[in-house]
């Protein structure tokens, strides 16, 4: 039954030239918005593997100098592009994409691609999750707004429950109705991508898993609307109410909600200013070891609990040079100070994930982008992820330098210079993101709140039909 | 077949609806409900329908009571409205294969075919979009629908309302078809003419209440109008 009634509304609905047009201009959108993504992605993949070598080039081939001068001299990490943000770019456009690392300092990524656009950028971009988010519950709203009102209004409703049908079958055969040509969309956009990604030499880490789940995160996104349309179709009383709700609906969900979540976020769990941040930071410096300066009050302690440990009276006497073992020491000081801060950071980033996530029970639109732009790693926790990895390769780079220069000098020797063979022994930066476990295991609160708002929907309308 | 036992439906506010409406109409009879509007006739089909929930007594189609046994009495019956809406988008054939689809009779086209020839629409219309049907052409359908579904009671609400005399004509012509294959046929109506010439049963209605009952060759136009008329006033 759910079947004849499925193959019926499909049958009807491509005849109706409103539908067949909306459905023409979204597969369209989401073909060019994939041509323009892959473009982009191809561009992004090129400029960072030619600016990954470039800059492995230039930590190599410096000249020969002291260690901690190479340290101060720095190089960069970049952050990988992965297969998944050619469907949804998700934060990576304002979140940077190279860290300069140096000793003394953690930097923030710069060379954000969003600062290289123009003002009309900000009204939003055709890339495919612009489509997948906000255009595709659009259409669903389009297709299945005046679903039951309208078999109110002309009465073949009526003539449906005297032919003895039930409403929840009737409801069913119009939801799949809705979902199949919906699904369809979906299906050719991520099999368009996944040949794309497939004929890359570089394929970097997709699985055809983490395609899957993806799409079924947007197909859930989907069903939710879906049952919302239906619902509100069969409580109202004409088609135009309907049409209105839903749209307010689409309007609160996908505009409104993510705005007010962060405002409230900032709101309630405001990040520190960048001026202040820098300044508690120096200050916390200034009152700790500063390798640089001998004559500071913990670069003298330091000295004498190092000249007490191996027994000796003299900086001269120790088996290192201890202007490199200051430097190292700092280092580690200095790391402490930015774990602390950046961990200060991290806790607010956490607090505000948590309103995100109270608020996406007001909205599936929140759950599913979370969760889409986490399985794209184009979110800001793959984002702080990527920022820690460099963070620990830029103390691991410091701890080389820095021992290389204390075991292979003594005190007061800043003669030495290191050469490319020290440079070429410290590896390249290289970041794998987190897994689809992780990732999963992280979000598992977005998981259950988009299918708490299927279950949620799908009862609503059920109750609704069952009062048709 | 169609058996109303001390059926009443009050509404709230105690307006309209129906009192103690007892009725018995077997397989081959038509019986047609006459009555100003606000009389009850269509409430009377609605809950014969289910659509509404009788407030005392039993609605029966086919022994079944429709409250309790909505669906299933619902495999007995058919029902014609007064303004009968199909799908715009699809032909007549179509439509008609869904509702059957729907009652759980499947069919070959050529059977559809048959059970739309047999109620009157021409055969060029079967395969357009109902969008361009007249309401004549809707009424067919829906007489289609009912002929296919095999139903043993038929609901008629003012099925001839804006039809033109000849459709109408077509109309009754098409009921007599159905009353001679023993269907079960409860009509609606205001009109005094098409009563009188297509039911073979009378009742007349005022304020929910069933106040005179006869038999269609027991009076002629003129008498029926009169005694009608001396109900209303």
């Amino acid at each position: 039954m759910i079947f004849r009634i499925t193959l019926k509304e499909l049958k009807e609905n491509l005849r109706e030239g409103r539908i067949r047009l909306s459905l023409l201009i979204v597969l369209a959108l989401l073909l060019v918005s994939v041509f323009i993504s892959r473009g982009y992605y191809l561009s992004v993949q090129q400029q960072h593997a030619e600016a990954k070598e470039a800059a492995r080039d230039v930590w190599v081939s410096q000249d020969e100098k002291n260690p901690h001068s190479a340290a101060h001299f720095g190089t960069y990490a970049f952050k990988p592009k992965y297969p998944l943000a050619l469907i949804d770019q998700g934060v990576d456009k304002y979140a940077g994409i190279s860290i300069y690392l140096e000793a003394h300092n953690r930097n923030e990524a710069q060379y954000m691609a969003a600062a290289d656009q123009t003002a009309l950028s900000r009204f939003g971009e055709l890339t495919p999750d612009f489509i997948l988010l906000f255009i595709i519950p659009l259409l669903i709203i389009l297709i299945s707004y005046n679903a039951f009102s309208r078999e109110n209004e002309q009465g073949t409703l009526r003539l449906l429950k005297s032919q003895g049908l039930n409403m929840w079958s009737l409801a069913m055969g119009k939801w799949w109705s809705v979902f199949l040509p919906v699904m369809l969309l979906c299906c050719l956009l991520f099999g368009v991508a996944a040949i794309f990604l497939g004929s890359l030499e570089d394929f970097g880490t997709l699985a055809p898993a983490e395609l899957l789940i993806m799409l079924l995160v947007f197909l859930l996104y989907y069903a939710v609307f879906i049952n919302l349309s239906l619902l509100v179709s069969a409580l109202s009383k004409n088609s135009g109410i309907s049409l209105v709700l839903l749209l307010s609906i689409w309007i609160l969900s996908c505009l409104a909600a993510p705005k007010a979540a962060n405002n409230l976020a900032n709101g309630l769990h405001p990040y520190p200013t960048r001026m202040a941040f820098e300044a508690a930071i120096a200050e916390d410096k200034k009152n700790g070891l500063d390798g640089h300066d001998p004559w500071n009050q913990e670069a003298i302690r330091l000295e004498k609990a190092v000249l007490t440990e191996y027994g000796v009276d003299s900086l001269h006497q120790l088996p290192f040079n201890f202007d490199g073992y200051r430097m190292q020491k700092s280092e580690e000081h200095e790391a402490d100070i930015y774990f602390k801060h950046y961990a200060y950071l991290r806790e607010q980033h956490e607090r505000q994930t948590d309103i995100y996530q109270a608020t996406a029970l007001f909205s599936p639109f929140l759950p599913a982008r979370f969760l889409s732009m986490a399985i794209a790693r184009t979110d800001y926790h793959t984002h702080w992820d990527f920022a820690d990895a460099a963070e620990n390769y830029r103390i691991q780079m410091q701890a080389a330098l820095n021992n290389d220069f204390a075991q292979k000098t003594s005190y007061g020797d800043w003669s030495y210079k290191a050469d490319r063979k020290l440079w070429e022994s410290i590896p390249d930066f290289s970041y794998d993101p987190p897994e689809l476990g992780e990732i999963l295991q992280t979000n598992v609160l977005n998981i259950v709140i988009l299918l708490l708002w299927f279950g949620l929907s799908l009862g609503g309308l059920f109750f609704a039909t069952s009062k048709l | 077949m169609i058996e109303a036992i001390n059926l009443s439906k009050t509404y709230k506010g105690g307006t309209g609806g129906i009192r103690d409406l007892n009725l018995n109409i077997s397989g081959g009879q038509i019986f047609c409900l006459l009555g100003a509007n606000g009389a009850g006739k269509t409430t009377t089909i609605n809950v014969f329908l289910n659509f509404l929930q009788p407030t005392a007594g039993q609605a029966l189609i086919n022994g079944l009571d429709v409250s309790r046994e909505g669906l299933k009495s619902k495999n007995y019956l058919a029902y014609i409205p007064e303004n009968l809406q199909l799908y715009p988008n699809l032909s007549g054939l179509e439509n008609l294969a869904y509702f059957s689809g729907i009652a759980g009779k499947d069919y070959e086209q050529e059977q559809l075919e048959e059970f739309l020839r047999e109620a009157g629409l021409q055969a060029d219309a079967y395969s357009k979009r109902t969008q361009a049907y007249s309401k004549g052409m809707r009424q067919k359908v829906g007489i289609a629908i009912a002929l296919a579904k095999q139903a043993k009671a038929l609901l008629l609400d003012e099925p001839t309302s804006g039809l033109d005399p000849k459709a109408s004509n077509e109309f009754a012509e098409t009921l007599s078809q159905l009353k001679d294959k023993g269907v079960a046929i409860l009509m609606a109506t205001h009109d005094l003419f098409r009563a009188r010439e297509s039911g073979t049963h009378i009742g007349i209605m005022r304020e929910g209440r069933l106040l005179e009952t006869l038999q269609a060759g027991d009076v002629n136009h003129s008498e029926l109008e009169k005694l009608y008329l001396t109900h209303m006033n």
